[in-house]
Formats: C-alpha cells, structure tokens, sequence
C-alpha cells in the first residue's frame, strides 16, 4: 500500500522547472522499460503521450502549452496510480524507490542491468517471426489489440474534428449578440427584447469553451487505452518471440542428436557440407569422430536442460500472462464503461445549457 | 374595370386644406358618423368635388370607402382582430405542377371565404400561378402608389442550383405567397383595391389582365407612376428618419441573414464528421463482448443526434431565411415608395415657386397648385399610416420568427437530450443484472 503523500511529492517536483520536467518524463519512460522488461508478462499501464497528437484547432499542439503539459501531469499521476494498484507491480522495489528516493535513483535501475535482458527484436514490432504451433489465443489477442488501437486511433482523429465544427457552430452565434445589439438602437419597442436576447447568444458562444475542455478528458481516457493496447501487443510479441525461442532451440537440438547419431552409425541420412566433405576429402579419424561425438553429448545435455527450463519458463509465462490479461480486460471493460457514460454524462449537461440558454432567449424575443 | 373614382366620405363639404390634418386630433366628432370601428358600416358617401387624381392623369383608385383616409387606418390598427371583426379570410395552398408542352409550372389554389359586399358571393376557389401573384403586385404599385404593397418572394431561381420543383422550394414560396395575400387582405385600403377582388375571383384571368392592359394603353403609355424630374430641396424629418431606419433595417437584416447562413454551414460541416463518428463506435462493439451494447448505444444515440441537426438546419433554411429575404425586399420597396413621395412634394413645391414667382394679384392659389397639395397631404398620410401598421406588424412578425428560431433549438437540444438520457441505464447495465 503505498502512501499518496509520497505520489503528491513526485507532482510536486513535476511543476519545477520545464527542463527538470523533461528529466522527470525521461526517468518515468525509464521506470516504464524497466517493469516492462522484468515483467514482460504483465500488460504494464502505458505511459501519456509525449507529444500533443489528436489536437483540434483550438488546442495547442505546443508540448509547452500549459493547458498540455497539465493533462500530461494528470496522465503521469495516474501512471503512478495505474502502477500502484497492480498486484505485481506495485512490489517492484525500483518503482518503490522511484517515489521515494529523489537521487541516485537512475543509477540504481542501471545497476539492475535489466537493458541486458531487453530484446531488442521487439522494437522491430512487425517482423513477422514464423512460429509453427502458435497459441491460438495470443494469435487473436495480439489481432485484437491491433484492431484495437486502429479503432480508437480513428476514434479520437473523428472526434477531434468533430470538436473543431461544433466549437465553429457555437462561436458564430456570437455574432448575433452583437447585430442584435446594433439593431436592437434603431428600435423602440423590439429594442429591449433584442438586446437582452443577444446577451443569452454571447452567452451560448462562450459556453462552448468548458464543455469542450471536459470532452479532452474524455479524449485521455481513449488515449490511456489507446496506449494500453498497444502494451497488450507487445505480451503477445514476448510470448510469440520465446514460443519461437522455444521452436529453434527444440529444432537445433533435433539436429544435434541427428547429427549425433550420424556420426555415430556412420550413416548420412540428411545432406550436410560436412557429410560432403568428408566424402570428398575422406572420413575422420575414430579419434576426431570420438571427439565431436562426445562435443555434440555434451551440447545435446545442455540443449535439453535448456529446452526444459525454456518449456517451463514459457508454461509460466502463459499461465501468468493469462491472468494479468484477465484481470486487464475486465479493467479495461469497467474504466471504458465508466468513460462512456461520463461522456453521456457530458452530452446531457451540453444539451441542457443548450436548452437554458435558447429559453432565455426565447423569453426574451417574446418581450418584443 | 376602372371605374368612376368614389367620393371620400367628410363630414360637410369642406376643402380638404380646412380639414384638420387626418392624425392631428383623435376626436370623433369631426370625422362624422360614417367612421365606426365596424367595418360593416363603412359605405361610400358622396362629397362635394374632391376628386383625386396622380398627377400623371390615372385616377386614383378609390373603391374602398377611405382610399386615403388614414383615420380608418388607425381606427383598424388593433391588430387583435378577432373574427368578428374580419370579413375576408384568404388561403393559398395545394400546389400542383402543370406540364404543358411550351413549359412547365406549379399553380396554387386561392381560396377566399367574405361577407363583404364587394364580393359577388360569399366564397371562391381559384388556382394562381406565380405570374399571376406577380401581376397583382404589380397592379397594386401603380394604382395604390402612396401605399406600401407587401413583398413577393423572389422571382428568379437560378436554374441548377435551386430546384424549381422540390417539395421543398415549393412549400416555402406558397408559404410566402399566402403571407403576401394575408398582408393585402389586412389592409384597409389595398383589401379593397378591385384588381385584389379580380384576382380572387375571376375564373379566367388572363382575360381580364389582357382588358387592362388594353385600358391602360388608352390612358397613355407610361402607367408607371412617374414624375418629370423635380429635385426635392430637402425631406421632412420624420420621412427621412423613415429613410435612416429602413437603411440600418435592412444592413442589420443582411448581417443576420449571412450569420443565418454561416451557422448553417457550419452545421453541415458538423453534421459530415459526426455521421463518420457515430459508425466509429459501431465498429469498435463489433470488436468487444461486454462492451458491445453499451458502443453499440452509443453509435446509435450519435446518429439520433445526426438527424436531429438535419431538421434543424433545414428548418432554418426552410422558415427562417426566406422570411429575412423577404423583408429585405420589403424594405427595398418601401424606400422606392418614399421617394416616390419625395417627387410629388417637390412637383408640389417646384409648382407653387412658379405661382410666386408670377407675383400675380390673385389672393387664391390656382386650383392645379391646390390639387399638388393634396396629393402631397394625401400622401404623407398614407406613408404614415402604413409605416405605422407595418412597424407594428414588423414586430410581431420578428417576434415570431426570432421565437420560432429560439424554438427549433429548443427542440434539437431536447431531442439530443432524450437520446443520450436513454442510453444512461444501458451503459450502467451490469452484465450480471441481464
């Protein structure tokens, strides 16, 4: 259980300086790499984004725009949390000391060496790794994330456009308030009618701005699982790269006992160069044979000791990822439940200042 | 066909230079018993030989029994008219298209329901085309020049860019014409006008434009009601503040007509990127299971709105625009209608410098110097009488626009409401409550 005083005091040194700022994204994108590489079987909670993306006209695509950098305090804040309540996680002694100990704390997750266990194959996300006997599962879980990601990407792109036509819709009302005020001089008995009803159409102008800067929260909802998808890729990636681990150590240890064998009889069941050669350039000593032989055992035991903590390791993997998959989707299933109806939430609210305000104009034209 | 000008009603045989001015007092008893509210009671009284005519010779029409009177324009201002006090009811409707070999055209269908006694029976059903409309309006301009004819909707549509023939378009200009006749048949003096009373009744009239024109032509050519060149030295203060008004009227109009349309605009652009949302939604609950529902709700409350928005730009385009236009138009006319009034005080002032400039002995002014002068007097009274009632019905009719736009909003916001309302408890469903 962690203490919020301790999160607070990390916000806290998020509002210094810009430039300390910047160090502090870079050590939570450290943080970040760090859990994902030592627990490559959790779906680990993804970090805001770096750059402003999905901006409609109005919002600033200025990573210093106040207004950003804000939102991406309150993403980084719930990182933390999202980190904080995983049941793995939240024991990670580095995390732990990533909110707490304020220096030396880089130097301490270098020391883990965890960059050595970093596959560097996952970067390259769409290589395609040829697996024999994939898990079904994984085979459609990493599908769905891509659908995933491709769906609310062209969610949030429509949404934003959306955004920048209604903001255009309320602000020429504006105008209205100051025709009707200009008309409202040249009349006597309309006069005041008019210029009180354009005071209610000023009003519906600028009402727009609120309502749109509650919808972005909603839009960081759709982004953290936007970026969550993603996460849920990159298990499925680390399961498709150590099935595939698995298969050529298992085929390279096919090999070596064949070739084993082979020497052994005597007898050359596949083409091999060596089988070649040999012919060619006549057989080995009993000597040299007895030699390589006895290389290949040795290989052979290492390679089926190594096979059989590989198997393991992926069982493990599987019943582990399984679960924190589990536990993701039915996150996953509450949080975007809970972000569509405040969305529906925010709909009403708009629907009924809409109402208000064209009632008060409506009483207003009906003075005249 | 026109006729013998009927006589003004008075009380004696007065000079209408010794008559108080029309709206100087509001007394009674100088108007005489011919002038009751009820308009059952207004008869034509004959008077001594006041006759009035433009100066161009046509006779002005005065079949009504107060052509210039202004009195029972103000008597009838009320425009609380209750039934009983109406005595014609005109309604256009039933559009229907007509295709002939030379063209093809819509006709509406006219129909009157009166007691008045101009009118040979108590009702008529007769089918118009737009010409016809135009002809009236027409009509009226040149024998009812120092009133104001209301507006007709406009006449040219360009061709490809406005179908003639939409519902759409028809409903709005039958709309507008049935709003033109309203307008004639609430007034006093233009209600009355017998080219009116033709165009209400006559089975055929075609054959009756063909007889006036043939009528005109024996009066002279010109039946514009035009005057030689006088130049006015300067416009009253209260038709030059009429002048002023009309100006920032109809700029102030303009400005709302093109944020009218701005805000269309930009509810179609609207409209475009949320009939791409609303789908986006769809497709994602195609993805999920327990999400399913509560995207696919979503999806469709989208698209609830997205119709919503449909009705009421269209509403906007359909009620709201055209009635802006046309008084803009309106406006247009009127401020044709005070110049007009300008040319007959300058002939007026123009003639009687000429009279004083001859320094002739004779103490009475000649009687064609007296005739300008109550053609002026005439005149402004008319003016005034009807920019009054079109003041008042100005602002009722803005009252009502403006309320019915207020009204269209209300309506779109409620239905957006109702929908994203609905879909509340089908995003809160819990799977296990199924």
């Amino acid at each position: 259980v962690l203490s919020f005083r301790a999160v607070e005091s990390q916000s806290e040194a998020q509002c210094a300086p810009v430039d300390s700022l910047w160090r502090r994204y870079s050590e939570f994108e450290l943080l970040r790499n760090y859990l994902s590489v030592t627990y490559p079987h959790i779906v680990v909670p993804p970090l805001p984004e770096k750059r402003a993306d999905f901006v409609w006209h109005k919002l600033s695509a200025d990573n210093m725009d106040p207004d950003f950098v804000e939102r991406r305090r309150i993403g980084l804040e719930n990182f933390l949390l999202r980190v904080a309540s995983h049941p793995v996680l939240c024991q990670d002694k580095i995390f732990y000391s990533f909110l707490t100990q304020e220096g030396g704390w880089k130097e301490m997750v270098n020391e883990t060496g965890f960059q050595l266990k970093a596959d560097s194959r996952l970067k390259a996300l769409n290589a395609t790794f040829r697996v024999k006997n994939p898990d079904k599962r994984f085979t459609e879980l990493k599908h769905y994330s891509d659908e995933l990601q491709s769906v609310i990407s062209h969610l949030l792109r429509v949404r934003a456009r959306v955004a920048d036509r209604l903001y255009g819709v309320y602000k020429v009302h504006g105008n209205y308030g100051r025709v009707f005020s200009e008309w409202s001089a040249i009349e006597k008995e309309m006069g005041d009618g008019l210029q009180s009803a354009g005071h209610h159409m000023d009003v519906y102008a600028a009402s727009i701005d609120d309502i749109l800067e509650e919808e972005e929260h909603y839009a960081d909802q759709l982004k953290e699982y936007l970026f969550y998808a993603e996460a849920l890729r990159a298990v499925c990636r680390k399961h498709e790269l150590m099935q595939y681990d698995l298969e050529m150590a298992a085929q390279d240890l096919t090999s070596k006992k064949q070739q084993c064998e082979e020497l052994a009889t005597g007898t050359v069941r596949t083409f091999s160069l060596k089988g070649m050669t040999s012919k060619l350039f006549g057989q080995e000593t009993p000597e040299q044979r007895e030699a390589k032989i006895k290389v290949l055992e040795e290989q052979i035991q290492e390679g089926e000791e190594q096979l059989k903590s590989k198997n393991l390791e992926g069982r493990d993997f599987v019943k582990s990822a399984w679960a924190d998959i589990e536990r993701f989707k039915e996150q996953k299933n509450h949080d975007l439940k809970e972000a569509l109806i405040s969305y529906a939430v925010m709909q009403i609210s708009m629907c009924k200042k809409g109402i208000q305000v064209w009632t008060n104009a409506k009483e207003c034209f009906s003075k005249m | 066909a026109a006729g013998a000008p009927k006589p003004l009603p008075s009380s004696g045989p007065k000079s209408l230079r010794e008559m108080p001015h029309p709206l100087a007092t509001s007394s009674s008893e100088e108007m005489g018993p011919a002038l009751t509210p009820s308009p059952d009671l207004l008869l034509p009284r004959s008077i001594a030989d006041k006759d009035l005519t433009l100066p161009n010779g046509t006779p002005v029409d005065t079949s009504s029994p107060a052509s210039s009177s202004s009195l029972l324009n103000r008597l009838q201002l009320d425009d609380d008219l209750d039934g009983e006090t109406r005595d014609l009811f005109v309604t256009v409707d039933d559009p229907k298209k007509h295709v002939c070999t030379m063209e093809t055209y819509i006709t509406y269908r006219v129909t009157t329901k009166t007691t008045r006694a101009e009118f040979d029976l108590p009702e008529y059903s007769v089918r118009r085309r737009y010409q016809d409309f135009d002809w009236l309006r027409n009509k009226l301009e040149e024998s009812q020049p120092t009133h104001l004819i209301p507006p007709l909707p406009e006449k040219f549509v360009v061709k490809g860019v406005v179908d003639r023939f939409s519902e759409e378009f028809v409903e709005t200009r039958r709309k507008a014409l049935d709003k033109f006749l309203k307008r004639i048949t609430d007034h006093p003096v233009l209600s009355f006008n017998e080219h009116f009373n033709v165009f209400l009744t006559a089975k055929d009239l075609n054959a009756y434009k063909k007889q006036g024109m043939a009528l005109l032509s024996k009066m002279g050519e010109s039946v514009k009601y035009v005057t030689g060149g006088y130049k006015l030295r300067s416009r009253p203060l209260e038709f030059a503040a009429i002048g002023e008004y009309l100006d920032t009227f109809s700029l102030k109009l303009g400005t709302i007509d093109r944020i009218a349309q701005r805000i269309i605009k930009e509810q179609l652009e609207y409209l475009v990127e949320l009939r791409e949302y609303g789908p986006v939604y769809s497709t994602w609950g195609g993805l999920e299971v327990e999400l399913s529902e509560p995207l696919e709700g979503v999806s469709a409350c989208v698209g609830n709105c997205c119709t919503a928005l449909e009705e009421l730009s269209e509403d906007m385009t359909e009620d709201f625009l055209p009635v802006l236009r046309e008084y803009i138009l309106y406006s247009e006319s009127m401020k044709n209608v005070l110049k007009k009034r300008d040319q007959v005080q300058a002939e007026y002032e123009a003639k009687l410098e000429s009279v004083a400039l001859k320094k002739e002995d004779r103490p009475k002014v000649p009687t064609d110097v007296e005739k300008c002068q109550d053609r002026v007097e005439c005149f402004n009274a008319d003016l005034k009488a009807d920019m009054e009632r079109w003041q008042n019905n100005k602002r009722q009719d803005f009252r009502q626009l403006l309320m019915g736009m207020a009204d269209k909003n209300i309506q779109y916001y409620e239905k957006c409401l109702t929908a994203w309302e609905s879909i509340i408890p089908l995003l809160q469903d819990k799977p296990e409550t199924k």
